[in-house]
């Protein structure tokens, strides 16, 4: 077991390694403009933006920018650890900035799962068991509306009626909630709701599926004819075992989305990394860029990771492929 | 890019004012913009004010800073030798003595300037001494030094003796720059420069205490330490322990990433300052990247004013049609033109014909509807401002004027079949050369707005080019850079960066100021062939590019004292410029949007930012800094 | 984002008459299941109507007289501050910010979506399916290196990725790679492909894995076959069903991906409509509260388009596969 874990760690790193290599070749070599000079000023002299590039750390070859910021992130630099070097726009740490933006986009990730869990799981276990009939075919019309709805679609929609419309929500933006919990709270429901509808479509549309090839297994037949009411039938046996591969897979569509749900964090203003980092590449501003692409990519990575180790605490035969 | 300028009238006005200055004893006028008017604004309160991104392109260190926003903040937070009152137009261009007691001394061949400062003007917070002149050289100092990349030091390298910007730290001393004692310092000059003084208004040139500054040695780190010479301070100033490098951290008051807060500096002393009201009790700038969500708090009163973001329409809509919400909605003229800029070596824009067509034909009321109508600014009928220019080419001068500005197709045809490009004579441009033109652009409105209506003229006379959106600065480092030979661009404007009419000229049509990045000077103005080779281009052959720099050192001979021939002279070059070279399309002369709430008593413009100013406003929250 | 389970088992094909009279009666059996899936049946007229429009855009043009790109200023856009007017009869959805007729643009925009829908999914598919084969039949070494690869596609941040390559190939005045992708559709399709290709390569891995045990592949290597000839001949053909249901099910993937791609501003220009596009114009500056005609009309068609290939692509996977659903 633990060969396996340790196995799979050194694969994170080379993933790491990988992903951090291509974004910097498609950051800092691809482009034909230096971006010293977007932060030079007007009329640089030649002299000037070699100061700035001095001072980017952009005068040493590629190569060794590279190794220097891999070196930075594992050990730190001279603002800490872990070393994200420093925003071209700011001027300041990207480290500082860098928890705040993590804190809003896991409250949008984390609240909008906690909705769609609550909605998605339960109208997917009444959906199944209820086969066919009109709640059945409603709720996966329904479910089948959301999945198919692109999510800035049902943002502006979403803003229009309950914003621009109802007065309802206060609109686009964040407020942090030690400032004002009601504020906070008031103007994250919107993103949430229109974040979770998706993900609570296809994870209904998923766990009624589950439970209908589960319930369909021999082992709940015999469950049946052991005289197990129906409601312990599903409850005990039949969840359990269609709820798993739920439960896996939740994890990874949180770490995806902890990566930045940036159309979500774009359309209602709010202050993740996602929207930072888009923000940033419109900008030039490649510090933060890369920062935010080695924190996705360790997010998502050890995501996957933990969801195959409980697949493989689960199945024996996962660990010797 | 770039800010203010504008004409001046010296010695005689400066020192009529310091006399009734000197008599009256303080308290700056009120300027001529909106807004509710008192005989004397109420003090007290904070001036909250929000901003979608402060956009500091040095980390807000005044050696180096040139965006608009830190110099609106700079107005409080610092004193130069020479500043402007922070007014709205015309007379918020004029410049007055602010540290300097006086006028300078001029020697007769204008290559010595001496300055006498205001006895007793201390630092702020935690400093505890007198401003001195070696305080004011040693900003010089800072700007002469390389690393510090102070990003307007071309209007002091070479004008200014031993000043080169090679410097490598700011402890060399600059041989033209005297400081006999410490209310004294001299400037000697290495050739006449009318527009000196104006020179002297710029937020670099302010004092910088050595103490503290010695220990931020590269380029924008000084701006989280900013000592206030001012009549406000960074909140917290009071806090720095300055008793050695290590102790010292970023002062509380300015995050990058959230706010800048000022509070009143208790060290200054209003019977020295003739120029500035100072009637809020603090000012503070709040980031907050929902520009819907900074109009409403306006609105709300939970803001007092917007800075630089420009309301979007349906705000716009709102503040134009309700009577109660108009008188808080102030335009204000931004000295600045937007225009679509013609590379000159690039075809079909080599051909004079074909930049006259693209003037004739351009639908210009179209592009001012993508922006947002007049409230938004003037359509522009040539290239310089007229305010900069001090209105000398009077406002009929229209020489591509078009009926309703929508364009004349057939004038355009005309001029197009003059063209080497239009071989069949037929009005509209054929051949390789007139399509798959790349056409660069902002990816914001209204600027993708107005791309269509720019795209949709030029097919007309048969030019049809391809858009790339980048983001602002992309955009502009991608057409800044010669090799690049982008032929068309779309997302270029100008503004002063003090008031004078040089300050536009000499970066944009002086062939002399083209450099291989970081050009500003689109068109290439006055290329010459040993430029070309340096750059890496190529000029097209049978094509001569001419140039006007014989014209601008003509005019840059005349001194400020001489205001009127001096804008007469930039005027004609304007005029020339429009006629026999046309290296742009002028498009629009911008309006500064500001909109303030109910609680703002007192509205004024700050004509050399470009933003409201924050040293004449005064508002009626009683609100504090804690 | 949907992962459909393919677990289903097919007869495999050994001889080819014996296959002939199969496939026939499989065949007909996936129709007859098709149609009386009536919501697939739904799903698939949409799509034909959807496509008959994207055909018929400039006949609209021509019959409104309003081209995708011209501007009605005048008409449509309020004097003063160049606000758009909405729906009336000259103009059946609308204008746009710069007084463009939206129906048009709309029309316009369904050849965009289903363009780079058909095109960037088809390359996805042929790249997936090409590696997801040789990766499940040749196993062993080549098997884990493709896969590797797979793992690291699929853990890049691809919207940073995309954006980044977008605007790094619109900075230059020729495209990146020398020329070959310039900004606009072609780099669309190119990213939208580089980056979805994964998972089709991983469920044709899977199923390839299953099958290379089989009889009639083990008849065909004993006959002397070489693996290429084996993959196509034996191996395809019984893949295509999952690989077609998957393809349907990635289009409207696709789709939304350019969408999303456009509403950023990295996809495609502004003078090819796009229905992402449209809903980035309508977002800026909150003009679709003002504008809600904007909004509206890109973001049904949308997802009318989304729904009918997600309904498809439901009715197909049933009625290719034998399980109870």
């Amino acid at each position: 077991m633990w060969r396996y874990i340790v196995r799979r760690l050194l694969w994170v790193v080379v993933v790491l390694l990988v992903v951090t290599s291509i974004t910097y070749v498609v950051f800092f070599v691809m482009p034909s403009t230096d971006p010293a000079v977007t932060f030079a000023g007007k009329n640089p002299t030649p002299e000037q933006i070699e100061e700035v590039r001095r001072n980017f750390g952009l005068d040493k070859p590629v190569p060794i920018q590279y190794l220097t910021f891999i070196k930075h992130v594992f050990f730190g630099d001279q603002y800490g650890w872990p070393g994200l070097g420093f925003s071209y726009s700011t001027r300041s740490p990207v480290k500082d900035q860098f928890f705040d933006r993590v804190l809003v986009t896991a409250q949008l990730a984390v609240g909008a799962a906690l909705v769609w869990l609550a909605i998605g799981i339960p109208i997917g276990i009444i959906s199944a068991i209820r086969r066919r009939t009109l709640t059945d075919r409603l709720s996966m019309g329904i479910a089948l509306f959301f999945v198919a709805a692109p999510v800035f679609w049902l943002g502006l929609m979403g803003l229009w009626l309950f914003w621009f419309k109802l007065r309802w929500s206060p609109g686009t933006g964040y407020v942090a909630w030690d400032q004002s919990f009601t504020d906070w709270l008031s103007h994250m429901i919107l993103p949430w709701i229109v974040l979770a509808m998706l993900y609570a479509a296809f994870y209904a549309r998923m766990t009624r599926g589950n439970l209908i090839e589960t319930m369909g297994q021999d082992y709940i037949r015999t469950a049946r004819v052991k005289g197990l009411t129906e409601r312990k039938v599903i409850f005990k046996h039949g969840l359990r075992a269609s709820l798993t591969p739920v439960v896996t897979l939740i994890g990874l569509d949180l770490g995806a989305l902890l990566g930045g749900a940036v159309i979500t964090e774009t359309v209602f203003n709010l202050q993740g990394i996602g929207q930072w980092a888009v923000a940033s590449v419109f900008q030039g501003d490649l510090p933060v860029v890369l920062a935010v692409t080695v924190v996705v990519a360790i997010a998502v990575t050890m995501m996957n990771l933990i969801v195959d180790i409980v697949y493989a605490y689960l199945d024996p035969r996962v660990r010797y492929n | 890019m770039g800010k203010r300028r504008q004409s001046v009238r010296l010695v005689g006005l400066a020192l009529a004012l310091a006399l009734v200055a000197a008599a009256c004893g303080g308290g700056g006028d009120e300027g001529s913009s909106g807004g509710n008017q008192q005989t004397a604004p109420e003090k007290g309160g904070v001036l909250r004010t929000a901003i979608s991104d402060f956009g500091f392109t040095n980390g807000f260190d005044p050696t180096g800073e040139y965006v608009a926003v830190a110099f609106t903040l700079y107005g409080a937070l610092t004193r130069t030798l020479m500043a402007t009152k922070h007014i709205a137009d015309a007379a918020g261009n004029e410049i007055f003595p602010d540290l300097a007691a006086d006028a300078p001394e001029i020697s007769s061949d204008g290559l010595k300037y001496t300055f006498k400062l205001k006895p007793n003007i201390k630092w702020g917070p935690p400093l505890d001494r007198n401003i001195t002149s070696k305080d004011v050289a040693y900003a010089f100092q800072r700007i002469n030094t390389a690393p510090l990349v102070a990003q307007y030091g071309f209007y002091y390298f070479g004008v200014i003796k031993g000043m080169d910007g090679k410097a490598k730290s700011p402890d060399t001393p600059i041989s033209g720059i005297e400081t006999p004692d410490d209310q004294t310092i001299i400037f000697n000059l290495e050739k006449p420069t009318g527009d000196f003084l104006q020179r002297l208004g710029m937020a670099a040139t302010a004092p910088i205490p050595e103490e503290v500054a010695k220990c931020f040695k590269k380029a924008g780190d000084y701006g989280r330490y900013v000592i206030s010479s001012g009549p406000y301070m960074l909140q917290g100033s009071d806090k720095l322990d300055i008793s050695s490098c290590d102790s010292m951290k970023p002062i509380a008051g300015f995050d990058p990433s959230k706010s800048i807060t000022l509070v009143r500096n208790p060290n200054y002393d209003q019977a020295t300052d003739n120029l500035r009201g100072n009637y809020v009790d603090g000012i503070s700038m709040k980031i907050d990247t929902n520009i819907d969500d900074i109009f409403s708090q306006v609105e709300a009163g939970t803001l007092d004013s917007s800075v630089s973001d420009q309301p979007p329409k349906p705000v716009l809509q709102k503040y134009l049609t309700d009577q109660n919400l108009k008188p808080n909605l102030h335009s204000n003229s931004g000295d600045r033109t937007w225009y679509i800029t013609m590379n000159w070596i690039t075809p079909p824009f080599d051909d004079i014909h074909v930049r006259k067509a693209a003037n004739w034909i351009m639908d210009k009321q179209g592009i001012l509807q993508a922006w947002g109508g007049t409230t938004f600014g003037d359509i522009a009928t040539h290239n310089l401002p007229p305010i900069v220019l001090a209105d000398k080419l009077g406002s009929d001068y229209n020489p591509y004027g078009t009926e309703g500005n929508r364009g004349d197709e057939a004038k355009a045809k005309e001029e197009m079949k003059q063209s080497k490009y239009d071989t069949n004579k037929d009005g509209v441009c054929d051949g390789a050369a007139c399509s798959n033109l790349v056409m660069i652009n902002r990816n914001v409105t209204p600027w993708t707005d107005a791309e269509a209506v720019v795209v949709a003229s030029l097919k007309k006379i048969g030019i049809s080019v391809k858009p790339r959106e980048l983001a602002s600065s992309a955009a502009y480092t991608t057409i800044q850079t010669v090799k690049n030979k982008i032929p068309i661009a779309l997302n270029a404007g100008w503004g002063k960066d003090y008031a004078d009419p040089y300050a536009f000229v000499g970066a944009l049509f002086d062939g002399r100021s083209i450099i291989a990045t970081g050009n500003t000077n689109y068109p290439l103005i006055g290329l010459t062939s040993e430029q070309a080779s340096q750059f890496g281009v190529s000029i097209p052959s049978g094509v001569t590019i001419p140039s006007v720099d014989a014209d601008v050192d003509a005019c840059q001979k005349i001194p400020n004292t001489d205001a009127d021939q001096r804008n007469q002279c930039f005027a004609d070059l304007d005029k020339k410029l429009m006629e026999e070279a046309v290296p742009w399309v002028p498009y629009l002369w911008a309006k500064n949007i500001t909109v303030t709430g109910k609680t703002v008593t007192k509205f004024e413009f700050d004509q050399f930012s470009g933003y409201l100013s924050v040293t004449q406003m005064a508002v009626n929250n009683k609100e504090t800094i804690s | 984002m949907s992962q459909p389970a393919l677990e289903e088992q097919f007869e495999p094909t050994a001889g080819d008459t014996v296959a002939a009279a199969r496939a026939r009666s499989s065949w007909e059996l996936f129709r007859h299941r098709f149609r009386q899936d009536k919501a697939a049946m739904a799903g698939a007229i949409i799509l034909v109507i959807l496509a008959l429009l994207a055909l018929a855009a400039p006949l609209f043009a021509k019959i409104t007289g309003h081209g995708p790109n011209d501007l009605f200023a005048d008409e449509m856009l309020t004097a003063d501050i160049g606000l758009p007017k909405g729906p009336n009869s000259k103009f059946w959805f609308g204008g746009d910010s710069v007084g463009r007729d939206v129906f048009v643009r709309t029309m316009y925009g369904a050849r965009t979506s289903l363009t780079v829908a058909l095109v960037a999914t088809g390359v996805a598919a042929l790249i997936g399916v090409s590696l997801g084969m040789i990766a499940g039949y040749r196993g062993g070494k080549t098997d884990t290196f493709i896969s590797r690869l797979i793992d690291i596609v699929l853990s890049m941040p691809i919207l940073l990725l995309a954006i980044g390559l977008a605007s790094v190939c619109s900075i230059s005045p020729n495209g990146c790679l020398g020329g070959l992708l310039q900004p606009g559709l072609s780099l669309v399709i190119a990213i939208i492909a580089l980056f979805t290709w994964p998972n089709m390569a991983r469920l044709v891995r899977g199923q390839a894995l299953g099958l290379r045990e089989r009889e009639f592949v083990e008849a065909a290597r004993s006959l002397g076959a070489r693996s290429p000839r084996i993959m196509f001949k034996e191996l395809l053909p019984n893949l295509l069903a999952p690989i077609v249901v998957y393809a349907t099910l990635l289009i409207p993937s696709n789709i939304l991906f350019e969408a999303a791609l456009s509403f950023l501003g990295v996809g495609v220009p502004q003078s090819t409509p796009s229905w992402g596009r449209m809903l980035s114009d309508a977002a800026a500056g909150q003009i679709f509260t003002v504008a809600w005609w904007m909004m509206l009309f890109p973001g049904l068609f949308l997802l009318a388009t989304t729904l009918s290939f997600n309904l498809v692509g439901d009715g197909l996977r049933d009625a290719l596969g034998p399980s109870e659903r």
